[in-house]
């Protein structure tokens, strides 16, 4: 069987396998500039950044100088569809359009222990080769996740154990969409949309979700200009801000039109905002998720999509088992 | 008979698919041994029993035991007696020979790799070539050296010359003549062609709208079966229900009868029957739930 495998699904995994490895050579050259800005490594820096001049100002050149990958980064959120759809849409499809699951399922390997091994093996490859890119991914993120914390989205969604649990639950939906389509273009093209839909239902309802959210209230500070104001406590800056505004004193939350309403009326009182708004007692909130969270929060979403997939390929092994196909 | 003299045993076997039923009532019980056909026009269920035969699909209703084992409980020594070629023979197309020759290696329990190999050149098919670049002649060879190799009890073939033109339809019957002709294997195949089996065929299953039309032992049909000539009559045609068909002319009815070697009536002259008339006159008969004609083996 593992020859077998290897000889059907070569062409696949020799593809995934360049591309990931030419983008991990390519992210391990750009990555070793970025982290030469940081000689004693970026985390004890971003510590610094507020007192060691020498610290901001290596931020600012990774910033300007690396800042465009990052951003291409972003888009590489589709490295785990495209893997773990590209190896599930053939598994059964390819055998069911060339109608060859007549040949495999005729031999002397039972159908259940031929799926079984298909299965583990493509779905290893799959774990295997996004456990690489987001490896490298990581690594190359250090100086940026330094700064801006793990919980972006161009963070969060492409580190620690998320990405796998995504490229399984592609391989799923590819592998289930294929035994049912028959087809291995449109299940690849069914596995697409799905990613897409679950990822962004999940990542902007449901992942707020996990855990309730902290919340700071704090007096409006009397001193200073208003973007001073704004600055937000070291607490929640490498976590993650779910909603921030305005409250009056006795804590109830104002809408952005009072708080319009108010500034209206300090800039007409020609008073200063800040002043202004601390005569009133009005406070400023945040609710957000601590840094701290971020590996309880990979460990649900990782769950969430595992789960799925194991469902998926549930429906799979029951429609080999039950000879539906 | 015991059971494993049967190379295949159904008991009211049906199979319904999401539009409907393929086949229902398939009571079958087919020798070891000889060559059986099944024969019925497109569409009949001829491809879901095959399927049902190997274990590609499951029966909705009935049971299908195949040398003695229920095929739904597959294990590598049961799937290895039993080998099966599909419809358009499939290999895959991107393996070279020698290639498909390692899948069935790897897949067997008793793949006989120089008896596949010695097929293969005796057909001057070159081992280095991709499946997908052979003819459709030569890819049917391949397909059938592959199952030939696995030393199976019982090859079932599904359309197996269908899709070939005259000469590699002659050549690949020879081979699995030859085949047949060393001993060992049963062969059931299926075809919607009726001529020619007579010289080919021991036992003959005829299949139509998905039921079970006429089933047994070629010669024993042949002999049961006999055509009726006389003047044309629209009365006495049910000779105690032996009639299969009438058909009547200006001044004649042809009547088929089975009735064994009764002596005629007056002014009714009998004739034998040739098989493909005899296949024909049973898919002409309306498709009413109608147990099947059975002789030859008792079931």
């Amino acid at each position: 069987m593992t020859w077998l495998i290897w000889r059907q699904h070569r062409t696949e995994v020799c593809v995934l396998g360049l591309l990931v490895g030419m983008f991990g050579i390519a992210l391990l050259v750009l990555g070793t500039g970025a982290h030469d800005l940081f000689p004693d490594g970026p985390a004890r820096c971003a510590g610094e950044a507020g007192i060691n001049e020498a610290c901001a100002a290596s931020f600012r050149r990774l910033d300007e100088e690396y800042g465009y990958v990052e951003n291409l980064l972003a888009a590489f959120y589709l490295v785990p569809v495209v893997i773990g759809a590209f190896l599930g849409a053939p598994l059964l499809a390819r055998e069911l359009e060339d109608g060859t699951w007549q040949l495999a399922w005729t031999q002397a390997v039972p159908r259940m222990r031929w799926l079984a091994a298909k299965l583990a093996a493509l779905a290893g490859v799959t774990v295997a080769l996004t456990g690489m890119f987001t490896a490298v991914l990581t690594w190359f993120r250090q100086p940026f996740d330094a700064w801006e914390g793990r919980f972006q989205y161009d963070a969060f969604d492409l580190e620690g154990l998320v990405p796998m649990a995504y490229a399984l639950f592609a391989f799923g939906v590819a592998t289930a969409a294929g035994a049912i389509l028959r087809r291995s273009l449109p299940a690849f093209g069914v596995a697409f949309g799905a990613f897409l839909a679950a990822r962004m239902s999940v990542a902007l309802l449901a992942r707020p979700a996990y855990a309730t959210p902290l919340t700071t209230m704090e007096p409006v500070p009397v001193g200073g200009s208003k973007d001073q104001a704004g600055h937000r406590p070291v607490s929640s800056f490498a976590g993650w801000m779910i909603e921030h505004g305005y409250a009056d004193a006795t804590g109830r939350r104002l809408s952005w039109t009072e708080y319009y309403e108010l500034e209206g009326a300090a800039n007409r009182a020609g008073t200063n905002l800040n002043q202004f708004l601390h005569a009133r007692g009005i406070q400023q909130f945040e609710v957000y998720h601590p840094a701290d969270r971020f590996w309880t929060f990979q460990l649900i979403e990782a769950a969430l999509f595992v789960a799925a997939a194991a469902v998926l390929i549930g429906v799979v092994v029951w429609r080999v088992r039950r000879r539906m196909i | 008979m015991t059971a494993t003299e049967f190379a295949l045993r159904t008991d009211g076997v049906g199979k319904r698919y999401r539009k409907g039923w393929a086949l229902r009532d398939c009571t079958l019980a087919l020798p070891a041994g000889g060559v059986i056909a099944l024969v019925g026009p497109n569409g009949a269920g001829k491809t879901t029993l095959l399927r049902l035969v190997v274990g590609l699909l499951a029966p909705s209703t009935g049971t299908v035991e195949v040398l003695g084992h229920d095929v739904t409980a597959s294990t590598p020594q049961t799937l290895s007696r039993v080998g099966f070629l599909a419809q358009d023979h499939p290999l895959y197309k991107r393996f070279t020979v020698a290639e498909m020759l390692r899948f069935g290696r790897a897949c067997n329990l008793r793949f006989d790799q120089g008896l596949a190999e010695r097929r293969l050149a005796k057909l001057g098919i070159p081992l280095d070539r991709r499946a997908g670049t052979l003819s459709g002649g030569q890819q049917a060879q391949v397909a059938l050296a592959l199952a030939l190799a696995k030393r199976p009890d019982l090859l079932v073939l599904d359309e197996p010359v269908a899709s070939l033109d005259p000469l590699a339809r002659h050549e690949f019957l020879q081979v699995l003549m030859g085949a047949v002709a060393e001993g060992g294997v049963t062969v059931l195949f299926s075809s919607h062609v009726v001529h020619e089996l007579e010289r080919v065929c021991d036992h003959l299953v005829v299949l139509n709208h998905g039921r079970v039309t006429l089933t047994g032992d070629i010669d024993t049909l042949l002999a049961e079966h006999r055509l009726l000539v006389g003047p044309r009559t629209a009365t006495d045609l049910d000779r105690a229900g032996a009639v299969v068909e009438a058909v009547h002319s200006d001044r004649h009815t042809t009547l088929l009868v089975r009735d064994g070697a009764i002596p005629t009536a007056p002014g009714w002259q009998a004739q034998p029957i040739a098989l493909e008339d005899l296949v024909l006159a049973y898919l002409r008969r309306p498709s009413e739930p109608r147990a099947a004609v059975t002789s030859g083996v008792a079931a």
